[in-house]
């Protein structure tokens, strides 16, 4: 009986989808049913798409289709900004002056045991900040001088003070950052995002990563889509070479006859359609419409030399290269253009001291001065554009650094480096819904431990999918005979921030 | 029209109502517990009364604990008094605080019918379908009608006639022969089929039994389905984690695909992937099989404990076995009892404790290897042992045999421990200074007499003492560790016969206290070879260490520690390794088959009890999977798992009898098993859907029409290059590096390089394309390949934007679509090119509207390359002088092979 009534049910939902899904041909792609061949690449320009309407157009078509969340969302876009390598909080953020008097002191037994470090062996001293801090902006929070632009930015910031992590290597943590499982086979945070929400410019990824200086240590499966369909995994955009895999025509074929291409290959499948009804026709032939766009689209977001001079030199981009300033200008423009979800990677933040660049009172400081500016801009540019009300900005590493000197198999560091340490490590959030200028969570006096306003990695997680208008609890997908979700069985909406 | 809509939603009533009452006349009826009961507790009310969480001290996984003792103070079912169960009263409260489920929907009425009558008939328990053996069912009768359609030709049509005639559903024709030879050539073997055989079917001097048998009899049968395997074994040439190294474990996936075109039986296959070191004298090809379980990740990261990540790998070992052969999801057990399944905490650990044996310690040399010399080295270790044998006894010819095939058993020096002047170097190797000291712990040399170790030293001058269990313990060897680059070096020991510590020292004034005096990994005992003294020994011993050290290649298989090493296995509170709890011992979970005492309590006895008969769950998870590589779908949906929360299956009765079958009929042979399903009228079936069949079953699930599926990553690639004339047919060995983009492996610490392959190797078949974990070939992603790092049972196939740039625009597409115009170009006319090209790509003949299509896009093509020759220079980036016909018919080649007929088998 139940199963008769799903029947029915299912039926009239495939009655409707049907319909919907003529409804959007129609609109859409007029030459399709009709006669005129070769003319429905132009009838379907990219604006006809509507951006801010959640409307519930077929999946089955189109799986990107904009879809609403349960919830009134807070924000429309993410823009991750992930530090790999995790950066020092005790030059950047989290100030310890306590820390400074025990400088070279050796490190007491009570604070090493039952503790794991990567590298850490025997008994390693304490060393001090190696940057001088201040207090800025109406909120007075405390920032570094590594960091001189953001003080413009910083009433805008959130501050999670006490952000802790169980793992202790890059790949795992990375991963536990972004699929809340530290093993390999979840979606990542952007893959649940642009699954629970599809993505509002159909000629653009819904979930886009750049990456700067090198590839997480945990390989592509930090934006890879797990058990969810491969759709929904992050499209890696590229500065150098094509910025989307195999996106340019080759050399010779016109963007005219690739449209003659394109067409031929859709008025054929459109016979083929006729003759077998099979669905997954029609989706392929959007799919081949949605690719010839996205070449044009594609490359017109990532093209920087467009923005006025003033912008990039507010960003301070290096065009033609590789750089995490480039990122932010890009990750502003496809924010603007829709773009659900942006994951940056800037490598190099690993600062165990073995050598000048992986120093934090010489490298780290280059390395902030390569993501100061940019961030800054990025926040104020978003800002002007009136879109920082609709995007969430989150920064943050996978884990943070120990208030100790580095020593490894029984010998100092030759520069001054930190080891991994999870237990307590700065985050922090802007943009939507955040409470701005706010400090949450605390460290005891030498930044080892959280001591207040602790948060869980899964705490994160629950609080951007609570942004987006999901319930972390209730966001769920069925796999291998149960329900998955992002946060596992762990999380809490960090509500301390929340405006 | 609106009478129309009328009379169906009065005739929709009437069939309700039919089914109302054929239901509600049968009160007498036994309720089946298994069929009927359970579902509704699975779905209703284990979310709260399950593993988990047991609210109001109730659960109903467990028989006993659904009839034991709650909080109210009684058991909520009291067997043959539904009116005073408090199951039931619960169920009917008016009061929403009550009603059970809380604050959910209620029960249907038809749902509390079931659970009341099942109480008063005694409530008894049952097991879920599929963990109670399958029996053989008896072919149901079917209508007439399916015999006249001729559409019953194999057992299996039986089955699905039944159940479309419930539905009121007739099978479609059979596909066109051309359509059919294509589906069956790329689901048998993952490429269109040869062309004479394709001709001799269309022209009828073979059968499409004939066609079948030769697809099943060809080479390309073991590479199709090895992809499959492959998923499932997580077989990868890298080893995943952070650095992602090369592994060699290629002789692994070659294993399969000869397994697979020997039609090696499933159990065998099985048995040997699982434990064939286990078995007696294994062959080299058994001990390779067993590779199977090597390809767990290992992480070579500074920093990692290797303990932690020998765990990781030996879980996913037991997760893997489960998820391959038991359509089980048993990794939530590691932590917690299982929410939905009868599976105990413990018996998980029981579980790993089979697994917590072999030899391997995430090692960065990835032992145990088999180490294959050439065959002229094999030959001179060969009549050493041979000359060897004439003075020593068999066992220990037979010991050193196989310490020389991959070296166990040792001791891995990571184990090493209270260092003096020393550390673990990058967490991997024993570095002592001058003066620096370290104890290797539980050591049993077997009264052996030889230390083989290997070792690196950069400094003259290094000494190292070992010592029996302190610093001032009897010194057992004494040794120079002379400069060298890694090798495998060999000194004597003093004989000891039992379990003691070894107190290792490492002396070396010359150098700086901070110094390493050198690097060691690894001390194995060994026993002298037998026929010291004798003339010409000094020379053979020095040669035999020579030898070993020249392995041609080395492949990571599974090696079980002896006695004198083994290691016991707990419980993890939590599943947090670091925290152990009570010891168990290795054993199955009770809910499936009994133990035979006869079996051995180790991975070969597992593996036994796997494919078992008894095992109610072996051969189901095999023919369903199979059906679902063939039908899109399988007879239960969700092919990951089959336990009490999985999808019940569309034709039980089917499942069962094709799994007797296998076992019984078939002896458990794969290519039976294929020949009996793609011989069916069921696969046979035109893929066409009518607007009826849509309505009644838009997914296929009765199968009254034949699959249409999209290929896979593999065969799209395959396909391409072997329309095109560039496919290589050459079999086996490493991974090969075609064509990809530049910077793809943009990896910080990457020290090798995709080196794009040369000649044959280009075009080689894509399970031979090297796979790289962290970024495997671009164009398999995008058309759904996973990345290999766990066991993956599915891939979901997706249809997006990305897969068309991938067949449009990356160079290999270009490369084969030039290729296929240039051969047809010198025909007749374009028309008749065309007209060649689309037949060769799709099989069938090209009607007049899409021959016009493709016209039009040539001419418009050469229009274009006529105003614009220069367009011509460089096209495609092919370095080939091109002139305007053949680039426009490329184009026209492209178009062909991004149709949704060349993409898909319909």
């Amino acid at each position: 009986m139940d199963n008769y009534k799903k029947l029915i049910q299912e039926q009239l939902l495939r009655n409707a989808q049907v319909n919907s899904r003529r409804h959007f041909l129609k609109d859409c792609t007029l030459g399709i049913g009709g006669l005129a061949l070769g003319s429905f690449l132009q009838s379907c320009s990219p604006n006809s798409i509507p951006k801010n309407n959640y409307s519930t157009v077929d999946r089955t078509l189109n799986p990107l289709a904009p879809l609403a969340p349960p919830f009134a969302p807070k924000v429309k876009s993410v823009i991750y900004l992930h530090m790999v390598g995790a950066p020092s909080q005790l030059e950047m953020f989290d100030y310890k002056p306590e820390l400074q008097k025990l400088h070279n002191q050796k490190c007491p037994k009570s604070l090493l045991e039952g503790k794991k470090f990567a590298f850490i062996r025997g008994e390693p001293t304490m060393l001090g900040p190696q940057a001088s801090f201040s207090q800025a902006g109406e909120s007075g929070n405390w920032i570094s001088e590594y960091l001189p632009h953001f003080k413009k930015v910083i009433d805008d910031v959130a501050f999670l003070k006490a952000v802790h992590t169980d793992q202790f290597n890059h790949g795992p943590a990375q991963l536990l950052m972004h699929t809340g499982s530290a093993r390999f086979g979840r979606p990542s945070i952007g893959s649940w995002a642009t699954y629970g929400l599809g993505t509002e410019n159909q000629n653009l990824p819904g979930f886009v990563v750049l990456s700067s200086g090198g590839t997480p240590d945990a390989g592509k499966s930090v934006w890879g889509n797990g058990f969810l369909p491969s759709v929904y995994q992050g499209v890696q955009c590229r500065s150098k070479g094509d910025p989307v895999l195999y996106l340019k025509d080759p050399k010779g074929v016109s963007r005219g006859l690739k449209k003659d291409i394109v067409s031929a290959i859709n008025s054929i499948n459109h016979q083929e359609f006729l003759e077998y009804e099979d669905p997954e026709v029609l989706s392929r032939i959007n799919q081949y419409e949605m690719a010839y766009r996205m070449q044009i689209a594609v490359p017109e977001v990532m093209d920087i030399n467009s923005e006025p001079e003033s912008i990039k030199e507010m960003y301070g981009v290096k065009p033609g290269e590789e750089s995490f300033a480039n990122n932010c200008l890009l990750a502003r423009k496809m924010v603007e253009e829709g773009v659900r979800f942006v994951q940056l990677y800037d490598w190099g933040w690993d600062t165990h001291g073995t050598n000048h660049n992986t120093s934090v009172d010489l490298g780290l400081r280059n390395k902030c001065r390569e993501i100061d500016r940019p961030i800054t801009a990025l926040l104020l540019d978003l800002k002007q554009r009136g879109l920082l009300d609709e995007t969430l900005i989150v920064w943050g590493g996978e884990f943070g650094r120990t208030p100790m000197q580095e020593t490894r198999e029984g010998k100092t560091n030759k520069y001054k480096g930190r080891d991994h340490h999870g237990d307590a490590f700065t985050m922090w959030m802007a943009g939507g819904g955040i409470k701005k200028g706010a400090l949450h969570g605390a460290t005891d006096e030498i930044g080892f431990s959280g001591v207040e306003g602790r948060v869980s990695v899964h705490d994160i997680q629950a609080t951007i999918l609570h942004l987006l208008g999901f319930d972390h609890e209730q966001f769920t997908y069925d796999y291998q005979g149960r329900p998955f979700r992002l946060t596992d069985v762990a999380g809490n909406v960090i509500q301390e921030i929340l405006a | 029209m609106k009478r129309n809509t009328f009379s169906k939603i009065i005739s929709g009533i009437l069939l309700i109502l039919l089914i109302f009452i054929f239901f509600g006349l049968k009160p007498e009826e036994k309720v089946d517990f298994s069929t009927q009961v359970k579902p509704i507790l699975n779905k209703r009310c284990i979310s709260c009364h399950g593993g988990v969480k047991k609210n109001a001290g109730l659960s109903f996984l467990f028989q006993e604990e659904a009839m034991s003792i709650t909080e109210s103070g009684m058991p909520v079912i009291l067997p043959g008094n539904a009116k005073k169960s408090l199951l039931i009263q619960k169920l009917h409260e008016t009061d929403p605080e009550q009603r059970m489920p809380y604050q959910k929907e209620p029960l249907s009425k038809e749902e509390i019918d079931i659970l009341t009558r099942w109480i008063d008939q005694g409530a008894e328990w049952g097991a879920h379908w599929a963990y109670t053996v399958p029996k053989k069912e008896t072919l149901p009768e079917v209508a007439d009608e399916f015999k006249e359609l001729g559409f019953l030709r194999q057992p299996i049509d039986y089955f699905v006639a039944a159940r479309m005639e419930e539905l009121k559903l007739s099978p479609n024709q059979i596909a066109d022969k051309e359509i059919l030879a294509r589906r069956v050539a790329f689901d048998l073997t993952g490429l269109p089929p040869a062309r004479p055989l394709f001709d001799a079917f269309i022209s009828n001097k073979i059968s499409y039994e004939n066609l079948v048998d030769s697809l099943l009899n060809s080479n390309g049968y073991g590479e199709k389905w090895a992809s499959w395997w492959l998923d499932l074994a997580r077989y990868a040439d890298t080893k995943g984690y952070e650095k992602d190294a090369g592994r060699s474990i290629w002789q692994y996936r070659d294993w399969v695909i000869r397994a697979l075109n020997d039609d090696m039986p499933y159990d065998t296959f099985s048995v040997e992937q699982l434990a064939g070191d286990l078995l007696p004298n294994p062959s080299v090809d058994q001990l390779i099989a067993t590779a199977f379980h090597r390809n767990t990740m290992s992480n070579d990261e500074g920093g990692t404990e290797d303990e932690e990540f020998r765990v990781a790998s030996v879980i996913d070992r037991v997760n893997t076995t489960f998820d391959v052969w038991q359509s089980t999801t048993i990794s939530c057990v590691q932590c917690h009892s299982h929410p939905y399944d009868p599976i105990k905490q413990n018996e998980y650990y029981k579980l790993m404790a089979f697994f917590n044996n072999s030899r391997d310690e995430d090692t960065p040399d990835e032992a145990p290897n088999f180490r294959i010399y050439s065959d002229e080295n094999t030959k001179r270790i060969a009549s050493i042992l041979e000359w060897s044998a004439q003075y020593g006894d068999k066992k220990t010819i037979e010991d050193l045999d196989k310490f020389f095939q991959y070296l166990e058993p040792k001791y891995q020096l990571h184990n090493c421990k209270d260092f003096v002047n020393g550390e673990l170097s990058d967490s991997k190797y024993l570095a002592l200074r001058n003066n620096g000291s370290a104890y290797l712990r539980n050591v049993n040399t077997q009264g052996n007499t030889n230390l083989y170790f290997y070792y690196t030293a950069n400094p003259r001058g290094t000494e190292i003492t070992i010592r029996n269990g302190s610093a001032k313990g009897e010194v057992l060897a004494k040794f120079p560790a002379k400069q060298s680059k890694w090798t495998i070096a060999k000194v004597p020991f003093k004989p000891v016969n039992e379990t003691i510590d070894l107190y290792i020292e490492s002396k070396n004034d010359g150098i700086t206290p901070l110094r390493t005096g050198s690097k060691i990994l690894w001390f194995a005992f060994v026993p002298e070879l037998p026929g010291k003294g004798e003339i010409g020994f000094n020379k053979i011993e020095k040669e035999l260490l020579e030898l070993i050290n020249n392995p041609e290649s080395l492949t990571p298989i599974m090696i079980e520690n002896p006695k004198h090493m083994q290691r016991s296995t707990h419980v993890f509170d939590r599943g947090d390794w670091t925290s152990k709890g009570e010891e168990v011992a290795a054993g199955t979970p009770e809910f499936l088959n009994n133990w035979d005492n006869e079996w051995e309590k180790n991975r070969l006895g597992l593996a036994k009890w796997i494919v078992s008969e008894e095992n109610p769950l072996t051969a189901r998870t095999l023919i369903n999977r199979v059906w679902h590589q063939l039908f899109g779908r399988g007879i239960v949906s969700t092919i990951e798992d089959m336990g009490t929360q999985s999808e019940p299956p569309s034709h039980p009765a089917l499942l069962d009898w094709m799994a007797v079958n296998f076992i019984e009929s078939q002896d458990w042979k794969l290519k039976s098993l294929m020949r009996s399903i793609v011989l069916s009228g069921t696969y046979r079936q035109s893929s066409k859907i009518n607007k009826e069949k849509k309505q009644i079953d838009p997914k296929n699930e009765y199968y009254a029409r034949g699959p249409k599926l999209r290929l896979s990553a593999e065969e799209i690639r395959d396909q391409t290059l072997a329309v095109s004339g560039l496919l290589s047919k050459k079999m086996h060995g490493p991974g090969v590096m075609p064509p990809q983009p530049e910077g793809i492996w943009g990896h910080a610490y990457m020290g090798d390089l995709w080196k794009v392959s040369k000649g044959e190797d280009r075009y080689r078949r894509a399970v031979y394309t090297y796979f790289k974990r962290t970024s495997p070939y671009p164009s398999f992603m995008t058309f759904d390949a996973g990345s290999r790092e766990v066991c993956s049972v599915r891939r979901l196939p997706t249809n997006t934007p990305l897969q068309a740039l991938v067949t449009l625009n990356d160079p290999v597409y270009l490369e084969a679509a030039m290729n296929f115009a240039k051969i047809h170009l010198e025909l007749n006319s374009i028309e008749e090119a065309i007209k060649m090209m689309y037949n060769k790509a799709t099989l069938k003949k090209i009607n007049v509207q899409k021959l016009q299509v493709l016209k039009d896009l040539y001419d418009a093509a050469i229009t274009e390359y006529e105003e614009d020759p220069a367009a011509l220079d460089g096209f495609l980036d092919l370095k080939e002088i091109t002139d305007k016909r053949l680039a426009a018919l490329t184009l026209v080649a492209n178009a062909i092979m991004n149709l949704d007929e060349f993409l898909t088998h319909a």
